[in-house]
């Protein structure tokens, strides 16, 4: 879901003005300002899932909607909305947040950095008990820092295996794989079909560490061990990219992996190029709009079978504590969670919700069923521990070289870092 | 008494020319000086992901900084980088400087599309070269392919950003490529400059083209070479859009400069990535430094 295709030069200006604007804090004053009529403006700060401001289906229409349906049921609360794309939302905030101009509600890819600052509500503080017990209980204690909450659940995704059906039958394959060997046959078939990439796997930049987890847990592996101590270079990882790494030998993925982003290779799918990929429901319209509707999607395949759970990545939205509006947005998140736009953010972008009564009204589409019955299983990256931002951008960085190199040595090098300081 | 209106009178006589000045000074210690101190600053402090200060870090983003397995070769990589791309650049110019300073038909229209890579920006010149070095449908790969240079599409072969060894030429030929109309027009410029009498001296002493090239045209084009380069440098060791679009530094950090080195690392730690731009800093001083040392810039032509 998190649409950070962070290649742009805009990036390296953001870069440049981020670092020599550090250390310009101090600013405007919290406390809640009230204008004389006593009524409140919220500042809302959203990520686009859309296509920014001119595509019908960009994020200002979307918030636009929810937010003059709240400001007719509360005249007396003003909500002023941003929308940022997800390239540049991190920053922009960064900025926000040394500039004393916070917003009161965020809504984005991550809550924790904020939580060690103390720029963050509680979640009891600002969300009624009736809402808190709408959320999947999974999903909800991934919003605590040391036993108390303070990110709230937005959306989220999980993940499951697309195959073509074209290809596959091309090939003369019936039934999609559930081992590792099964994979591995079927890809040989394709690629003695023709297919050219018969297993697309992005080990890129853009998404590395999420293509990673899922192998791992193909193999009972992962980032962190029950115990909660870091496991990067376990036996069950370095094996899983063992195996990895002979299908790249044999040419039967995406050509140097390392280098490439999931957007290409879902592209490349859409195109009819790749066999097999893992995705998600937002990879959906995508392969729609290349053209490709033909395609199955099934649990991903492990070493001994089918996956039992998935890969989930949850956004979240947060609420800051400086401007003091606590009690207005509590009613704003209570109506957002009890409003129809959850729903609404689910058919336009294909996210899924992280209700219960999110998933029942969903449960009649067929496409996302697969994800709707993985997601209150779903395993989740450990993003609250403070050293896996240093972990991911690692990942993302180096693991395509566990394909190339040596598996064990490069997982080692990554949990080397995990193990720092 | 005597004394000390001659000296108030030379204050303000020195203060003079402050009016005319004064904004240009403003604005260099906001723009520049600024910044740099800060960057300073940041690179001894403890920050936050999100950019809230944490106190006094002391050296250790220096020791971490220092620490990372891949900063050598990214230093080193980065050297290369700015070597290879600027001496291609200057020798490449000095070669179409020369050709776009003759009379020729269509001269006009020659110049006009020497400014194209110029006009379009880094960016998009890098991403269309992506586009066009992709496995299944670049252009580059397609032409390949139907020369029979290339067995097929899709495939190791047809994925020359894959690989260090292969993408770091097409990196450099990408920024070698953008910098030539700059580099170019300077060296125009100089040539603009050089009097013609000094040639039809040469000439009548009969001396031969080379030899006029060698000790008339580059000697006198000395000033304009200079200020190239120096800028050429600066520019390609700050360069950050090409890499960043086409490859991201990978596989690994192994198509990484240091300024994609310094964007990677302020993701996770802004005090190691001000370090990062504070060497960055030095080490842009030190080539200038040495640049200008070798290039001898203030010893007159003789």
């Amino acid at each position: 879901m998190n649409k950070r295709i962070i290649g742009v030069a805009g990036a390296g200006m953001a870069a440049a003005l981020a670092l020599s604007a550090c250390g310009s804090g101090g600013g405007e004053g919290g406390g809640g300002e009230k204008a004389a009529d006593g009524s409140v403006t919220l500042k809302l700060v959203a990520a686009d899932y859309g296509g920014g401001p001119s595509s019908p289906d960009g994020g200002d229409k979307f918030w636009k909607g929810v937010v003059d349906e709240f400001q007719a049921a509360n005249p007396k609360i003003k909500v002023d909305v941003q929308v940022i794309n997800w390239n540049d939302i991190d920053k922009q905030v960064a900025t926000m947040v040394q500039n004393g101009q916070v917003p009161d509600i965020l809504q984005t890819g991550d809550y924790s950095g904020f939580v060690k600052d103390g720029l963050l509500y509680k979640t009891d503080e600002v969300l009624s008990p009736q809402t808190q017990s709408d959320l999947l209980t999974k999903f909800a204690d991934y919003g605590k820092v040391d036993g108390t909450a303070y990110g709230i659940p937005f959306v989220s995704s999980a993940r499951a295996l697309f195959y073509n059906k074209d290809l596959f039958a091309k090939a003369g394959i019936s039934d999609p794989p559930k081992t590792w060997d099964e994979l591995k046959a079927d890809a040989e078939k394709l690629k003695k079909a023709g297919v050219s990439q018969p297993f697309g796997l992005p080990l890129g930049q853009e998404e590395a560490q999420a293509e990673s987890f899922l192998w791992f847990m193909g193999n009972g592996g992962g980032y962190k061990d029950a115990s909660g101590k870091w496991t990067v270079n376990s036996p069950q990882n370095v094996e899983a990219f063992t195996f990895l790494k002979g299908m790249v030998d044999a040419g039967l993925t995406t050509p140097n992996p390392g280098t490439k982003d999931r957007k290409k290779v879902w592209e490349d799918f859409a195109a009819g190029k790749v066999g097999m990929v893992n995705g998600g429901p937002m990879s959906i319209p995508i392969f729609e709009k290349g053209g490709l509707t033909n395609f199955g999607v099934t649990p991903i395949a492990g070493k001994t079978g089918p996956l039992d759970t998935t890969l989930g990545v949850m956004d979240w939205i947060m609420a800051f504590n400086k401007n003091g509006h606590k009690e207005e947005i509590k009613k704003f998140f209570d109506f957002f969670y009890s409003s129809s736009a959850v729903q609404k953010i689910s058919d336009t972008y294909k996210l899924l919700p992280v209700t219960t009564s999110g998933i029942e009204k969903l449960s009649s589409d067929e496409k996302l069923k697969p994800f709707l019955t993985a997601l209150p299983n779903a395993t989740f990256y450990p993003f609250t521990d403070p050293k896996w931002s240093e972990v991911n951008t690692q990942m993302k960085q180096t693991v395509g070289n566990a394909v190339t190199g040596d598996p064990a040595q490069v997982l080692g090098a990554i949990q080397k870092v995990a193990d720092a300081g | 008494m005597q004394q000390q209106t001659s000296i108030l009178k030379r204050v303000i006589r020195a203060l003079g020319p402050l009016p005319w000045i004064g904004p240009a000074v403003v604005l260099i210690g906001v723009v520049v000086v600024w910044p740099v101190v800060t960057m300073i600053q940041s690179s001894f402090m403890k920050i936050s992901r999100f950019g809230v200060s944490q106190g006094s870090n002391g050296l250790d983003n220096y020791t971490k900084l220092f620490d990372e397995p891949d900063f050598g070769g990214v230093m080193f990589r980065s050297l290369v980088w700015v070597v290879a791309v600027v001496t291609l650049t200057v020798l490449i110019s000095l070669a179409l400087a020369q050709l776009f300073n003759q009379r020729f038909p269509g001269r006009r229209i020659a110049r006009w599309a020497m400014i194209a890579p110029w006009a379009a920006s880094v960016l998009m010149t890098a991403i269309i070269f992506k586009w066009m070095l992709d496995p299944e449908v670049g252009l580059i790969n397609m032409i390949l392919h139907d020369l029979g240079l290339l067995d097929a599409l899709g495939g190791a072969d047809a994925d020359p950003l894959g690989r260090a060894s292969t993408a770091m030429p097409w990196l450099v030929a990408v920024a070698v490529f953008v910098s030539l109309p700059f580099t170019t027009y300077a060296l125009l410029a100089g040539l603009a400059t050089i009097p013609a009498d000094v040639y039809e001296a040469a000439r009548m002493d009969g001396a031969s083209r080379l030899r006029t090239y060698w000790s008339i045209t580059l000697p006198l084009l000395r000033p304009a070479l200079t200020v190239a380069t120096l800028i050429n440098v600066m520019n390609v060791f700050n360069s950050f859009p090409i890499i960043w679009a086409m490859t991201h530094g990978q596989p690994g950090y192994s198509t990484a400069t240091s300024t994609i080195f310094m964007y990677i690392l302020k993701g996770t730690d802004i005090g190691e990535s001000a370090a990062m731009s504070v060497v960055n800093f030095g080490m842009v001083i030190v080539l200038v430094a040495i640049f200008l040392r070798v290039s001898k810039w203030k010893t007159e032509v003789s």
